[in-house]
C-alpha cells in the first residue's frame, strides 16, 4: 500500500500530485515534464517535497508536519534510472553488489551469485557496463535494484532509450522480472502501452497534477475528462450538446445530428438539456455502411449520418480515413469530423480508394460521453 | 656543480605542500561541485584568487597570519611550532599559491560525474562518505591527477609568496626558484643554468605523463 501527497514549486513548475495505490504495480503517465519523475525522486528521498507525506507500506519516508524525512539510505527502495545509471568503472557483480556492503563477505558473493544468475548474467561477472547490450544492461540495474531486497521498486522511464523492436522484447522481460520478484512497483512512462502492459493501476500525471488514477481496464472506457482522453492518445474527441439525457441514454446533438450514446451505470449522471458536453469514440468503432446491404429499415443502423471520405492514409495493416460528415452546421476547425480506421481487407474489398461517398453508423456502446473538464 | 639543497628541499616542500593541497582542496572541490550552501559564490570566487592576486599581497597576508604574533602563528607558537621563516611556511606558500589549480580541475572532474550514479548509490544505502570514495572519487579521478600534478608543479616553481613568508635563507627555506635567483644575483651563471635546466627538465617529464593519463581509459 502507498498513499502519496506532495507539493513542491520549483522555478517555472509546481508538481502537487495525490495518489493512493494498492496494486502490486502502478505506472505513473503522462508527457515528459508532468512531474512523474520528480515524483519519484520525492518517493525516493533523492527530493525533498515542500510539503506533504509519503507513506509505503505502513512506514512514514516523509511528513513535512511532523518534520520526518528519511533518508534514501534509508528508504531500501530499488530504483532503476532512465539510461539505467550503472557504475561504469565497475564490474557486473560489483554494480550488482554494491548495495550488500552490511553483508559479510561469503553472504554478498552468494547473494550476488544468486542474483545474477537468476537474471541470466551468469557468465557476465567481470565484464564493464559499457561491453553489455542494452537488454543486458538492463538486467544489471534490476539486479542491483533487487539485490538488497527493497520493500518498493521504482521503474524510471525504463524502455525509453531503446529502438522499438528491442522495447517490445525488454517490455515482456521486464514485465516478467518484476511480476516473479513479486516485489510492489511504479513504474515511470510517457508510453501507454508500456503502462497497459506492465501495470493494474494506471495514474495520468498532467503538467504537476493528477487528472486521473483508476485501474487500467477502466482507463479506456471511462476517462474522467476530454483532458485526459488527449493524454490516453484518444481520437475523435467531439464537441456536442444534451438533448435529453436518462440513466439509459443520453441523447446528443452533433452536426445537426442526432446521437444516441449509453449512459455509463455507473455515473449516473444526468446532464439538463443544452449541457455542452465531450464524447468520443474510437476510429476502429466506426462502421462504413455498404450501398448494396442498406438494411431492412431506414433505422436499422444507429446513429446514421451521411458525408465524404476527403483523406486517407496508409498505415499498413490498416488505413485511416478522414470523414466529413454532410449537415447544415459549418465545420469549426477541421476539414474533417471523424478519424475512421478500417482493415486493410476491407479497404481494398469496398474499394474505398475510388468511392468517396459514404454512409457511417457508430454503435450506441461505443460512444463514451465525458463530463465537461 | 651546484649546491643540490634547493633541488631536495623544493621537492619536499612541494611534495608536503601537494598533501596538504589535496586535504584541503578535495572536500572543498566536491562542496563547490555538488552542495549548494550560503556562501558558496564567495567561496568559488576566494578560491580563484591566489591565481589572480600579485603573490608578494598572498605573502604579506599569509605573513600576517603566522607570524608569531598573527591568529594562526601564535597557537603553533603556543605548541613550540615556528611556522614564518621556516621550511613550513614555504610549505604552506607553495600550498597556497597551487591550491586554486587543484580546486578548480577536481571540481570540474566532480561535477562531470552523472549526478544520477550518486545518487543511485544512495538510494542503495551506501553513506556520503562511502559514496565519495567509491563513485565520485573514481569516475573524477583523471582530473585529479591532472589537478594535482599541475598544483606540484606549480609548488615547485613558486617564488614571491616563498620569499615573503620564509626568506632565502641558504641551507634553511632556500628553495630552487630563489637558488636560481640569488645564483644570478651573484652572477653564478653556470650554477643558474645547471638548476633552470634541471628545473624545465623535470616539470616537463611531469607534464609528459600528464599528457599519457589523459589518453588512458580505465
Amino acid at each position: 500500500m502507498l498513499s502519496l501527497s506532495i507539493k513542491t514549486a520549483l522555478p517555472g513548475f509546481s508538481l502537487d500530485v495525490t495518489w493512493e495505490a494498492g496494486e502490486k504495480v502502478v505506472a505513473l503517465f503522462g508527457p515528459s515534464g508532468a512531474g512523474k519523475t520528480l515524483t519519484l525522486q520525492s518517493l525516493a528521498g533523492l527530493v525533498r517535497p515542500d510539503q506533504g507525506r509519503i507513506v509505503v507500506a505502513g512506514r512514514v519516508f516523509f511528513d513535512s508536519a511532523r518534520g520526518i524525512n528519511v533518508r534514501p539510505q534509508e528508504r531500501r527502495l530499488g530504483y532503476v534510472f532512465q539510461g539505467y545509471a550503472l557504475f561504469p568503472h565497475l564490474s557486473v557483480e560489483d554494480n550488482v553488489g554494491y548495495g550488500l556492503r552490511a553483508l559479510a563477505r561469503g553472504a554478498r558473493h552468494r547473494r550476488v551469485a544468486e542474483v545474477m544468475d537468476r537474471l541470466g548474467l551468469g557468465g557476465q561477472a567481470r565484464r564493464r557496463p559499457r561491453e553489455l547490450s542494452g537488454g543486458q544492461q538492463q538486467r544489471v540495474a534490476l539486479g542491483r535494484a533487487l539485490a538488497v531486497d527493497p520493500g518498493l521498486l521504482l521503474l524510471d522511464e525504463p524502455l525509453s532509450a531503446l529502438d522499438a523492436p528491442l522495447r517490445r522484447l525488454l517490455r515482456e522481460e521486464l514485465m516478467q522480472i518484476v511480476s516473479e520478484w513479486g516485489v510492489p512497483t511504479v513504474l515511470v512512462t510517457h508510453d501507454l502501452t508500456e503502462a497497459f502492459q506492465l501495470a493494474e493501476r494506471i495514474v495520468i500525471y498532467d503538467d504537476g497534477r493528477v487528472v486521473q488514477a483508476a485501474p487500467k481496464s477502466e482507463l479506456l472506457s471511462r476517462p474522467a475528462s476530454a483532458q485526459v482522453a488527449r493524454l490516453l492518445g484518444v481520437r475523435n474527441i467531439l464537441d456536442g450538446t444534451v438533448l435529453k439525457a436518462t440513466p439509459e441514454i443520453i441523447q446528443l446533438r452533433w452536426r445537426g445530428y442526432t446521437l444516441e450514446a449509453i449512459n455509463s451505470p455507473s455515473r449516473g449522471w444526468l446532464p439538463p438539456p443544452g449541457t455542452p458536453v465531450v464524447f468520443f469514440i474510437r476510429p476502429e468503432y466506426v462502421r462504413l455502411i455498404r450501398k448494396d446491404r442498406p438494411g431492412p429499415d431506414p433505422t436499422h443502423y444507429m446513429n446514421r449520418m451521411e458525408g465524404r471520405v476527403v483523406g486517407q492514409v496508409d498505415q499498413g495493416a490498416t488505413w485511416a480515413l478522414s470523414f466529413a460528415v454532410d449537415g447544415a452546421a459549418p465545420h469549426a476547425r477541421e476539414a474533417y469530423d471523424l478519424e475512421i480506421e478500417v482493415p486493410r481487407l476491407v479497404h481494398e474489398m469496398l474499394e474505398i480508394g475510388r468511392e468517396h461517398r459514404w454512409a457511417i453508423s457508430m454503435h450506441r456502446g461505443s460512444i463514451h460521453v465525458l463530463p465537461h473538464a | 656543480m651546484p649546491d643540490l639543497f634547493p633541488v631536495w628541499l623544493s621537492l619536499r616542500v612541494a611534495g608536503l605542500a601537494t598533501l596538504l593541497t589535496l586535504a584541503i582542496g578535495l572536500p572543498l572541490a566536491w562542496a563547490l561541485a555538488r552542495r549548494r550552501f550560503p556562501g558558496r559564490d564567495l567561496l568559488e570566487a576566494a578560491v580563484v584568487l591566489p591565481l589572480v592576486l600579485p603573490p608578494t599581497v598572498l605573502g604579506y597576508y599569509l605573513l600576517l597570519l603566522i607570524a608569531r604574533r598573527g591568529p594562526v602563528g601564535r597557537a603553533f607558537d603556543a605548541a613550540g611550532i615556528e611556522l614564518a621563516f621556516t621550511w613550513r611556511a614555504a610549505v604552506l606558500a607553495a600550498c597556497v599559491g597551487s591550491i586554486a589549480l587543484l580546486i578548480k580541475a577536481a571540481q570540474a572532474g566532480f561535477e562531470s560525474v552523472d549526478e544520477r550514479l550518486e545518487q543511485a548509490a544512495r538510494t542503495l544505502g551506501r553513506s556520503e562518505w562511502g559514496i565519495f570514495w567509491s563513485i565520485s572519487l573514481p569516475l573524477a579521478w583523471r582530473s585529479v591527477v591532472a589537478g594535482t600534478v599541475l598544483a606540484f608543479c606549480r609548488a615547485l616553481g613558486d617564488f614571491g609568496i616563498t620569499l615573503m613568508v620564509a626568506g632565502s635563507i641558504p641551507g634553511l627555506t632556500q628553495t630552487l626558484p630563489l637558488a636560481i635567483y640569488d645564483h644570478v644575483q651573484q652572477n653564478r651563471m653556470a650554477e643558474a643554468n645547471a638548476l633552470a635546466l634541471l628545473a624545465v627538465a623535470g616539470v616537463t617529464v611531469l607534464l609528459m605523463g600528464l599528457g599519457r593519463l589523459a589518453r588512458l581509459r580505465f
